[in-house]
């Protein structure tokens, strides 16, 4: 960082900003729940029993007899032309199939939103790892065997491997808001840092598989774990030139996903699909962890420059902000995931001058994609960190300096959006700096330093750090409009209630909170709805399961969807809807009502310029994290995490303190240890024991606090949890580290060895000053 | 793959019913239990045994079924999660994890509640930190752990429950629709390596001279080779050989026999009293199915750099007795370790048991420096030892090793040279971080960089010498 004091008032020291505002407005909505384990909504998982006894079928446990294996054949180069694809002539090929790019029977694309990825690479090879061939052949052994003994005829290209130095855009985006000039000249401080975070690995623990089936009418089923039915079924029907009959997709239960099965399954499922097509028989195509990892898309790495201006009495007067995604060989989901980081990325901050330039940028490396935060991570990260660095050249508590600048009710967000609705940024700071006894702990870790450094030289250091956060709920500007999702309510001619939509499970609770919105809104017991199996031959399109959009855009559907079906049954049976839907079913036959969505009101977005209401609605959290740095060995420990979390209306609060635990949890991973190292654009770390993620004996102990503060525009209240707690931990831990060690780490992860390099900086300063 | 393994069968129970697993039995118990019997409630999260989503009890004791052939557990008792819930009632384990929240995506559910019901099934008090050590080998990627931790925590006074409706059937047949086509049965069946279980030295020398075996005890490296493909040759499974196993003092050595277990190690009284080092060592070793499986022999004759114990070895100044079918020879651990991945033994040879000079004064201190606090392969890993004699806290003999940053485990001369003979103090310490980096000259790598490996070296020696020093 440097710290730039401006040229109209070079030696301006900033006086200490006036007390902070009091507590939040009395009127405010937000309310915390004490007790979400005791809370009366938190009904147990529909789908615990069975995932406990072990009967739960994941993809891979279905045995197919007489299915044929798949194997895929890819690029070892970073960028290179493909000349010819050969099979060595030793090995026996008469059992296996082997597909190229000229077999992909419709276009050779997977479809997504540029359409720029083959489904096998045709001529050039853009990163280590593409797919360029399959084979299948009867038995794993057999298929593994054969694919190694295809061979790539190649001539090298200059791979681009540092994003930096790319000059092809895939996407770029500006916004602007005030004057920004007029800003930094009634600056009496200008702060700059750049902030840098690497790949990260969704690590599911289920690796991504898919079962094709070929069907007598010349499709193909798939079954695998995924995300988003829709994307496959629409990639499938491009590449395999199918009509939409023919293609079927169906989610089998999904062992964790977290944005990693959001877009790559598309291209797994074609790869299945043209394997069975061509054999005639059931291909599963499971990907061992070495491949997943080696191959799979991961969280962006990006690069993000901060320049500040704040007045000497702590208001924050301008924002100037340069954001660089690398979005890997292909664009993929990149042009969204860098619009969710652009439009977080200033913090959830008033301020009156903002200047946002952001691009992602094309490497060969393995495309990037979907994570858990979905950009937001990577500028929340940088923000926040930059923010603490502020609160440090300020001499002020992090703490007061947020309170001081989150957003309240009526504030305009840098795309001029005036947030109307259900703001909590200092309702969930004041939760977590409560719980967490913020202020306390400082003054006491740093009386302990005093004490520890005067004994003798410490073994280690305790510190705290706190950051907040924003996320933005359901799809980006007028995304949602788009997708004009479709779910549906059923009465069945059985006399019971399904949910019909496209909404996976794979973790989060989907099945059970849909039940419960249902089960609430007709007034029966969330055991009598059924939620219907993701089966695109079945259930409609209600859009991607992503976004933190299930629970509140798609869970809006289903409850306004109940509530036409409930108006239907009690029209032709007088009494309650309890005491007659299965007599008005079983006599009357099946009752379903589908809703789409058309829109929020009074929501408005202009794509061309990027000013208008981002986001329907935003939910909000602050966390704070006590970490303990090991002094000899640069280790950081984080004892504690308080995230507080608003999500709008809660469904069942022990499923969501569960989002808010694992996301943290993932949040301290990103900030501490997980590090994918790369070399010539390969995964270097393509193992798990080489990737590591926390064990439980790394884990925090984390504290979740939820604040429900209700979403107006839908029934239900709900707005997002998933991605949330994902955004705010990891700066809050490298907040700790410096509180604890004096050390600002600005590169995630923190690891050791950066920890270690900025404690023997620090001593090696020390020693000069001596002497 | 071997062509030449004959079929077996291997007989043992699951969940106390007798099975019979046909194959030459090397294949690994994860795929009998998956294909062959059908149970597939024990998931694959890596096959490499980092994740432990495949864990079931082997006798009651937890163990990574990927990284276990069948052939080994002949006669035994398996344990999985299909055989958790009696009576139509759930496991108390399993009914604490529905109240607690424990479960999200479910996959690493089954593994969890293994290394769980062994725990619970120990009697020892399920205190957060101990909750925590137990599962530390089971990954979980949604929950955070805490309802996890919390689940278990209750399941001690949770009582068995009855569910609603009935528990779902196990399907012993499978699967169901929808995929059931038109097909000649046998084209999953996974082949692995043939698989032989000598009782006897004299057996397995035998064996070892026909050249075709690979010794095995803990498995833990050599599936995971296996699983990224190397070869498979015929296995040679060390575990039923009584001679290896055992821990005993004889006069003013402690004896360890190649194939005791890291969990022996840590549960053993001897070891505790005469070099605790040893099972700080052990504590700090993978996770506790790796710690059941392992064994210190097995991390010895693998010799990789990135072996924990190695320069424990050199410190200690420990004896590797090595035997073949022309008798035993003792060998130095200083000459043992001879390039990458290389060691002293020859064709013919296995390493039967390690010896530790004990007493006269003796002092063995160990650091491991991994990145996370389980399953973490070391970045450096620190020995020293000395010997103090009556009446004088002045260091002699002493012995500073440092692993990992080179091929092979090295002594480090010039820290030796300024601890011997003198009395630990802060400024001794100091001397000794700075005379040390002249001993070590690490580079950059994967793990960790040369800077580090370094700095970090230096300060926890720095560190160890000034905790002697009080």
């Amino acid at each position: 960082m440097t710290i730039k004091a401006p040229v109209r008032t070079p030696h301006a020291i900033p006086a200490p900003p006036g007390p902070a505002p009091t507590a939040p407005p009395e009127a405010s909505p937000a309310r915390r729940i004490p007790h979400p384990a005791t809370d009366p909504r938190s009904v147990p998982r529909v789908d615990a029993v069975p995932k406990l006894l072990g009967v739960t079928r994941y993809t891979d446990d279905f045995l197919v007899p007489g299915a044929w294996h798949g194997a895929t054949v890819r690029a070892t180069e970073a960028h290179a032309r493909l000349l010819g694809i050969d099979r060595d002539p030793a090995f026996d090929w008469s059992q296996v199939v082997v597909l190229t790019a000229k077999d992909v029977p419709g276009e050779n694309v997977i479809h997504l939103m540029k359409d720029d990825q083959p489904v096998l690479a045709a001529d050039e090879i853009c990163h280590v790892g593409e797919p360029v061939a399959l084979v299948a052949a009867p038995t794993l052994a057999l298929a593994r065997a054969a694919r190694d003994h295809v061979r790539l005829r190649t001539e090298p290209l200059p791979p681009v491997t540092d994003m930096l130095a790319s000059d092809h855009v895939f996407t770029e985006y500006n916004i602007a808001r005030g004057d920004l000039e007029a800003g930094f000249s009634e600056a009496d401080l200008v702060i700059e840092g750049t902030y840098r975070v690497g790949h990260q690995e969704q690590l599911y623990i289920e690796t991504q598989g898919m079962i094709a089936v070929p069907r007598p009418d010349g499709g193909v089923t798939v079954h695998g774990s995924l995300q988003c039915p829709y994307y496959v079924h629409a990639a499938m029907k491009r590449a395999l030139g199918l009509d939409a009959e023919r293609c079927i997709v169906v989610q089998e239960d999904t062992g964790g996903a977290f944005g990693g099965k959001e877009e790559f399954p598309s291209g797994l499922a074609i790869h299945a699909a043209m394997l069975a097509l061509a054999v005639g028989r059931p291909v599963r195509l499971i990907y061992d962890r070495h491949e997943d990892i080696s191959v799979t898309t991961k969280r962006h790495p990006a690069v993000v420059t901060h320049r500040t201006g704040v007045t000497r009495d702590g208001r924050l007067v301008a924002q100037d902000i340069d954001i660089t995604f690398d979005g890997g060989a292909y664009a993929t989901l990149s042009s969204v995931v860098l619009s969710r980081g652009t439009l977080h990325s200033a913090g959830p901050y008033a301020c009156p001058n903002v200047r946002i330039h952001a691009r992602a940028v094309r490497t060969h490396t393995p495309p990037t994609g979907a994570f858990r935060g979905f950009g937001a991570p990577q500028t929340e990260f940088a923000v926040e960190t930059h923010v603490n660095r502020i609160a440090e050249a300020l001499g002020v508590s992090p703490a007061e300096l947020r309170a001081r600048w989150a957003y309240r009710l009526g504030d305009q967000t840098p795309t001029q959006q005036v947030l109307k609705d259900s703001v909590s940024a200092r309702e969930t700071l004041a939760a977590a700096l409560e719980a967490s006894e913020f202020e306390a702990h400082r003054a006491a870790f740093a009386a302990a330093r005093r004490v520890d450094r005067a004994a003798g030289r410490p073994r280690s250091a305790p510190g705290i750090g706190v950051a907040m956060g924003w996320h933005g709920a359901g799809f980006t500007g007028g995304g949602e409009k788009y997708l004009a999702s479709i779910a549906g309510v059923e009465l069945t001619a059985d006399g019971s209630v399904r949910v019909l939509s496209d909404q996976t499970e794979m973790g989060q609770g989907m099945r059970t909170v849909f039940a419960q919105i249902v089960a609430d809104r007709l007034g029966i017991p969330f055991e009598d709805v059924d939620v219907v199996r993701q089966d695109t031959s079945v259930v409609p399109n209600s859009g991607p399961t992503v976004a933190s959009r299930t629970t509140m855009v798609v869970g809006g559907l289903v409850a306004r969807a109940a509530d036409r079906l409930k108006a239907a049954v009690e029209e032709r049976a007088p009494g309650p809807f309890a005491a007659t839907y299965r007599e008005v079913g079983r006599a009357g036959g099946r009752l379903r009502f589908d809703e789409q969505f058309t829109g929020y009101p009074d929501i408005t977005w202009d794509d061309a310029t990027y000013v208008g209401d981002a986001y329907p609605a935003f939910s909000w959290a602050a966390a704070t994290a006590e970490v303990e740095v090991d002094l000899d060995t640069g280790e950081v420990a984080v004892k504690h995490v308080v995230s507080a979390d608003d999500c709008g209306t809660v469904i069942n609060p022990l499923m969501a303190a569960g989002q808010v635990e694992g996301g943290s949890l993932q949040a301290v991973g990103y900030a501490t240890i997980e590090e994918m190292k790369l070399k010539d654009g390969r995964f270097l770390n393509d193992r798990l024991s080489k990737y590591l993620i926390p064990t439980s004996l790394d884990a925090p102990k984390i504290t979740a606090v939820l604040v429900e503060n209700p979403f107006a525009n839908e029934p239900h209240g709900a707005k997002g949890i998933g991605e949330l707690p994902m955004d705010v931990v990891a700066p809050a831990v490298v907040a700790a580290i410096h509180d604890a060690t004096g050390a600002w780490i600005t590169e995630l992860p923190a690891t050791p060895e950066r920890v270690l390099a900025a404690l023997d900086a620090a001593d090696r300063d020390a020693e000069e000053a001596r002497s | 793959m071997t062509t030449t393994a004959p079929t077996r069968a291997t007989r043992f129970t699951v969940n106390g019913d007798p099975v019979e697993v046909a194959g030459p039995g090397g294949e690994r118990l994860l795929d009998a239990l998956r294909i062959d019997l059908g149970l597939v409630g024990t998931k694959e999260g890596c096959g490499e045994g980092e994740c432990g989503a495949c864990t079931v009890l082997v006798d009651g004791m937890p163990v990574l079924s990927c990284l276990v052939p069948v052939g080994q557990v002949e006669g035994r008792d398996v344990r999985t999660v299909e055989g958790l819930a009696e009576d139509g009632r759930l496991d108390p384990v399993q009914a604490a994890f529905v109240d607690s929240g424990g479960v999200q995506c479910g996959i690493c559910t089954p593994g969890i509640l293994m290394s769980a019901r062994a725990f619970l099934d120990s009697g020892a008090e399920p205190t957060d930190e101990a909750i925590r050590e137990v599962i530390a080998g089971n990954l979980c990627r949604c929950t955070g752990y805490m309802k996890v931790i919390d689940a278990i925590a209750k399941a001690a006074t949770t009582a068995p429950r009855e569910v609603p409706g009935g528990l779902p059937q196990v399907p012993r047949e499978l699967p169901g629709p929808p995929i059931r086509p038109n097909v000649e049965p046998g084209s999953d069946v996974r082949v692995g390596p043939a698989f032989v279980r000598p009782t006897t030295l004299a057996e397995t020398y035998a064996l070892l001279a026909e050249g075709t075996w690979r010794p095995i005890a803990g498995g833990t490296d050599i599936m995971v080779e296996l699983a990224g493909g190397a070869d498979a040759q015929g296995l040679l499974d060390l575990t039923g050989i009584e001679e290896l196993r055992g821990i005993r003092v004889d006069g003013d050595r402690l004896v360890i026999g190649a194939a005791a277990t890291y969990t022996d190690l840590r549960r053993s009284p001897l070891v505790a009293e005469h070099l605790p080092a040893i099972a700080e060592l052990s504590a700090v070793f993978g996770a506790t199915q790796l710690q059941n499986m392992a064994t210190l022999g097995g991390n010895v004759v693998n010799a990789s750099p990135a072996g924990d114990s190695l320069p424990l070895m050199l410190a200690a100044e420990a004896v590797l007795v090595v035997g073949g079918a022309g008798g035993e020879r003792a060998i130095p651990a200083a000459s043992f370790f001879t390039g990458y991945r290389r060691t002293a033994l020859q064709p013919g040879e296995l390493l039967l048991r390690m010896e530790f000079p004990i007493g006269g004064g003796r002092h063995l201190r160990y650091r491991k420096i991994g990145t996370r606090r389980a399953l973490a392969l070391s970045k450096v890993a620190l020995a020293v030892a000395w010997r103090v004699e009556p009446g004088s806290p002045a260091w002699r003999d002493v012995r500073v090793a440092v692993g990992t940053i080179t091929e092979v485990p090295i002594r480090a001369p010039s820290a030796e040279a300024v601890l011997e003979g003198a009395t630990p103090s802060v400024e001794v310490a100091e001397r000794a971080a700075v005379a040390v980096l002249e001993d070590i000259h690490p580079r950059d790598g994967l793990r960790s960089t040369a800077a580090y490996r370094r700095s970090a070296t230096a300060r926890v020696l720095r560190r160890v010498v000034e905790d002697a020093a009080g």
